[in-house]
């Protein structure tokens, strides 16, 4: 509690040093601002911002601290006391500043500089930290579990009693299999849709079907899960697998497959839209203009320019489908197995990371520890994938003024 | 006014018309933009239409070919005939007709493509070559007609889009040219380019000629002077005056034509 009271005293403090600042600005020139270096509000500002800032680092500081256990909870009433002592420190020194002549603008731009560069690493210091982790529990797996088993053994069987096969490459195959079927089906359904969305539909048309595909967009993974579950899974078991002799499962990769295609479908067309959107006017007039007809310049000229774009957000919507674990576990059943045949129930990396986490075993056992080493897998997969889309992208780009 | 070294003389044969405007009229919209057009183009001719901003000179421009049609809004009435066939007729394909009626735009706008694949799209898509090596020639002949053979024989292969903005116009003429059109229709070509790429291409619509009738668009009445045997004045949508670019130039008939051309208008 007392350092939330420190906070809340070190933004008053702020406040009041807003209202000291302006008028004390005002004052140093006799009301007269125009003789002020800098307007009164930024004086006003960078008293504040004086006053605010040092509070907010030690606050910082002392909650890292903690963290490492170096403070303790019973530091708190210490370190609120030394942020309230920051604050009115930096109330002091900012109001003692101001002057006709001080530079109060040119103060604020450079703190509003240091904030938005703050917040840049703090995107990155977080990234950063949850690769490193998930570095180091998957450290403390390897070292009780064998990385060859886990990296090239083709059984997936967790005991919980220990002695547990943790083959990764039944869940990969499930993940590329559920995947490829994913983008099969989304990323022509997509491309098309935009396609037709940008090129030849009406203004009016337009107005209608963009907002119309893209609220399956805001529809919950979990949904599109029950749908899997409940409608296409028995669909295909009934008039495909059974009649076909392929299986007898309610759950299976095409499942799964087919229900995130659908998922998939608003993402491709939204960006491809977008980026065939971006294709200047002039290419197609010059395609036009040389006698070719709307499909032929599509084809030829316009999906050549926005080529890059296009496979940009194809890998974008491959790492989301790598990713997407609720319609897997509804669709695409939790049995970890390798086979060619889309109608068998099989499961993927994301699946399994759920089922190790949640279970009632020792943290410590291999069994929890092998869903760091999936997570990391998996990071490293879309990580890989977007290199790879980043590197085509910058490859294939053609520079338009 | 203008160099008149550089005019060139010729003795074009009335007879031969290449197109009939009659009673064009272009509305985008409720606006009305161009207003009862009559013209006749000639063939093998430059025909220059000049006449300040929105005047309608580029919209008459893009009715030729029937660009103005992938404009939702614009709605064309009138007749204009190529070769005595109204290219509004409900029977021409659009398509076809720009093929016979080649464009080049006033940004130069290469495609994503290979130099070489640049000056094929047009034969390519209408089949106008049996085999790669008549392929070949084709684009030999589209560039050299172009001026840009020496430049670019060595790097065929490169992407259009790295040239310099005045061999990239080049690269659109070229481009237009190897699907051996009858008209040519340039809307401002040279305005994105400088001094001395707008002279070559200049020198080159001499040559077109030769060939078939030109038709340009342009803001710089020196440049009209200088490449055109026929020159159309456009004003507020109406097409004001009509004639030899020389009497154009030194005898105008109307007062507004008077008035721009010494530049207290536009």
């Amino acid at each position: 509690m007392p350092l939330s009271w420190a906070l809340l005293a070190s933004f008053l403090l702020a406040a009041a040093g807003y209202v000291v600042g302006r008028g004390r600005a005002l004052a140093s020139v006799g009301s007269d601002a125009r003789r002020l270096h800098s307007r009164p509000n930024y004086h006003g500002c960078s008293v504040a911002l004086t006053a605010l800032l040092p509070p907010l680092a030690v606050l910082a500081v002392a909650s890292a601290l903690r963290l490492t256990d170096v403070l303790t909870d019973e530091t708190g009433a210490v370190v609120g006391i030394l942020a309230l002592v920051a604050a009115i420190g930096g109330l002091g020194l900012g109001v003692m500043r101001i002057g006709q002549e001080f530079q109060a603008r040119n103060v604020v731009e450079r703190m509003v500089l240091g904030l938005l560069m703050l917040c840049s690493l703090i995107a990155i210091v977080t990234t950063a930290g949850i690769v490193l982790s998930l570095v180091f529990e998957t450290g403390h797996f390897f070292q009780i579990y064998d990385w060859k088993t886990f990296l090239f053994g083709t059984e997936w069987t967790p005991r919980f009693q220990g002695n547990s096969q943790l083959g990764i490459v039944p869940l990969l195959w499930g993940t590329m299999y559920v995947s490829a079927i994913a983008l099969l089906v989304a990323v022509p359904i997509g491309l098309f849709a935009a396609i037709y969305m940008s090129e030849y539909a009406s203004r009016r048309v337009r107005g209608f079907v963009k907002p119309a595909i893209e609220v399956l967009a805001g529809i919950p993974t979990i949904v599109y899960g029950l749908f899997a579950l409940i409608t296409v899974g028995p669909l295909l078991r009934d008039y495909f697998a059974q009649p076909l002799g392929l299986g007898n499962s309610g759950t299976s990769v095409l499942t799964a497959g087919l229900v995130m295609g659908i998922m998939l479908i608003p993402f491709v067309s939204s960006l491809s839209d977008d980026i065939i959107n971006a294709v200047p006017q002039s290419l197609r007039d010059g395609a036009l203009g040389l006698g070719s007809t709307p499909s032929e310049t599509v084809r030829q000229v316009v999906l050549p320019a926005a080529l890059p774009g296009i496979v940009g957000a194809v890998l974008l919507a491959a790492s989301r489908a790598i990713g997407e674990t609720m319609i897997v576990v509804l669709g695409a059943g939790a049995a970890a197995q390798m086979s060619l045949n889309p109608l068998e129930a099989m499961t993927t990396i994301t699946v399994k990371i759920v089922s190790q986490l949640t279970g009632d075993s020792d943290f410590n056992s291999p069994e929890t520890l092998v869903a760091f080493a999936l997570g990391l897998t998996l990071f490293a997969i879309t990580l890989v994938l977007n290199v790879v889309a980043l590197y085509i992208v910058r490859k294939y780009r053609e520079q338009y003024e | 006014m203008y160099d008149t070294n550089r005019r060139v003389e010729n003795a074009v044969n009335l007879n031969d018309i290449k197109i009939q405007a009659r009673k064009v009229q272009v509305y985008y919209g409720d606006k009305h933009a161009l207003k009862d057009v009559d013209v006749d183009i000639q063939d093998k001719t430059v025909t220059a239409f000049i006449g300040p901003s929105g005047c309608g000179k580029s919209t008459f421009l893009r009715c030729i070919n029937r660009m103005n049609d992938t404009i939702p809004i614009a709605r064309v009435e009138g007749q204009i005939l190529l070769d005595g066939e109204d290219v509004y007729d409900r029977r021409v394909d659009p398509v076809q007709l720009r093929a016979k009626v080649g464009m080049v735009f006033q940004k130069p706008n290469p495609f994503p493509k290979s130099i070489y694949d640049n000056v094929a799209y047009g034969p390519r898509i209408h089949g106008l070559s049996r085999n790669r090596g008549e392929l070949d020639g084709i684009v030999e002949k589209a560039l050299r007609g172009a001026a840009l053979w020496n430049e670019v024989k060595d790097r065929l292969q490169e992407p259009g889009t790295g040239l310099s903005g005045g061999q990239q116009q080049r690269l659109c003429i070229a481009r237009a040219v190897a699907t051996s059109p009858e008209v040519l229709l340039m809307d401002e070509p040279c305005s994105a380019l400088d001094p001395i790429a707008t002279a070559q291409i200049e020198e080159l619509i001499e040559e077109l000629r030769e060939q078939f009738s030109v038709v340009i668009v342009t803001h710089s009445m020196q440049q009209a002077a200088r490449v055109s045997q026929k020159t159309a004045f456009f004003h507020l949508g109406n097409l004001v005056e009509y004639g030899d670019t020389d009497d154009i130039f030194t005898k105008p008939r109307d007062s507004r034509t008077e008035a721009y051309i010494s530049g207290r208008i536009g």
